[in-house]
């Protein structure tokens, strides 16, 4: 994947089109998932992931009045949930674990062996992620959740050259841990 | 996992969670926004309640000092209310804003916290000898008459109160400077990773 060949992928949900925010109850069902990733992402301690999870459903509560539309609902939810996530994280005393709970990553779509397979898979790229540099690890995140390079570099508020230049050095990176990890 | 396409490793991180997790993400998601309206119907009514309480006092006791009194009382409720809204925005703006921005914000708020904490724990020694110097001024009476057990359980509150405040300002120091440290690290890798990037 290519800075320059980006193309918008999965991640255009920008508005509605009639200039209001969905109820919160649609927002979970929409992008509940991807929150969920991105705790499983920066927190690997179940009890502490939930308690980063409700902490991130409260602050996209709060600033949803906020939104103005002037990017994607998914890139806005994406945004705040990172940066709650890396305030969480601050606080914590420990250095997060590493290694926990596949069973919470299962699909609902494959049978036993595929479903095996992928959650080893999952496992290990998100253990892969996890020990990435915090600058890296956003960059990483946000392009596996299919945000396109113009949405990422908005959010980053980087320049395109700065982001490429981080993703390629993230990637590099995830592609070494992951090589070892096998 | 041999061969390395982030497009694929994609399609493998986004999978949907099967429905037991997905049921479990709405319910927290569902206690979350009940607890946060809850919070917001509970500010409004103590605010109206303890407005109410001061307007039935001054209006039962229409004297010059209780509508003084009511009035302070109002404007500190007014003026705490509005700090307490600035703040939430402040928290805001830094949660929608971009990380570096958060991380200035958190640091600057943090270093204001820990400078506070710490004159407070220096400004309990002289606030001590002060007490101490007015109480011998005094000559050790208390201007109305104290039996000797109830300015025993005094004393020992107080010291208690004031040892229980050090302690905790010893330990939230501590904690507070671990992570100042840990979030000057962070804006560091940041700085270094945009300082690579640029050169």
């Amino acid at each position: 994947m290519d800075v320059q060949e980006s193309a918008a992928p999965a991640a255009s949900h920008r508005g509605d089109g009639n200039g209001s925010i969905p109820p919160f109850e649609r927002i979970v069902a929409d992008y509940g998932p991807l929150i969920s990733r991105i705790a499983m992402s920066y927190e690997a301690d179940p009890s502490l992931r939930e308690d980063l999870t409700q902490q991130i459903f409260l602050a996209v509560w709060q600033a949803l009045p906020s939104f103005r539309q002037d990017s994607s609902l998914k890139t806005f939810i994406a945004r705040v949930a990172q940066n709650r996530s890396i305030s969480f994280v601050t606080k914590q005393v420990r250095q997060p674990r590493l290694a926990e709970l596949p069973e919470k990553l299962e699909a609902d779509t494959l049978n036993p062996e595929e479903s095996a397979i992928e959650v080893n898979e999952r496992e290990m790229l998100l253990e892969a992620t996890r020990k990435l540099p915090l600058p890296q690890r956003q960059v990483i995140i946000l392009v596996l959740e299919g945000f396109d390079y113009s949405e990422i570099a908005e959010m980053l508020d980087i320049a395109p050259n700065a982001l490429a230049l981080r993703l390629s050095r993230a990637k590099a990176a995830l592609k070494s841990m992951l090589e070892q990890s096998q | 996992m041999t061969d390395f396409d982030l497009d694929r490793l994609g399609d493998v991180w986004r999978r949907q969670p099967d429905p037991a997790e997905m049921a479990r993400l709405q319910r927290t998601a569902a206690a979350v926004s009940r607890r946060a309206r809850f919070s917001q119907i509970f500010d409004i009514v103590a605010g109206a309640a303890v407005s109410a309480v001061v307007i039935f006092l001054v209006w039962t006791n229409p004297r010059f000092e209780t509508f003084l009194l009511g009035a302070a009382a109002i404007v500190v409720l007014l003026v705490s209310n509005m700090r307490l809204r600035k703040l939430r925005q402040v928290e805001l703006r830094s949660l929608t804003g971009s990380t570096e921005d958060m991380l200035d914000q958190s640091i600057n708020r943090l270093e204001t916290t820990l400078k506070y904490k710490l004159f407070s724990l220096i400004a309990i020694g002289p606030a001590l000898a002060v007490g101490f110097l007015l109480a011998w001024a005094a000559g050790g009476n208390p201007g109305v008459p104290v039996a000797p057990a109830l300015r025993l359980v005094w004393r020992g509150t107080t010291f208690a109160v004031l040892a229980g405040g050090v302690v905790y300002l010893v330990f939230a120091i501590r904690r507070e400077r671990r992570e100042l440290q840990r979030l000057r690290a962070m804006r560091e890798s940041y700085r270094l990773e945009g300082e690579s990037s640029a050169s």
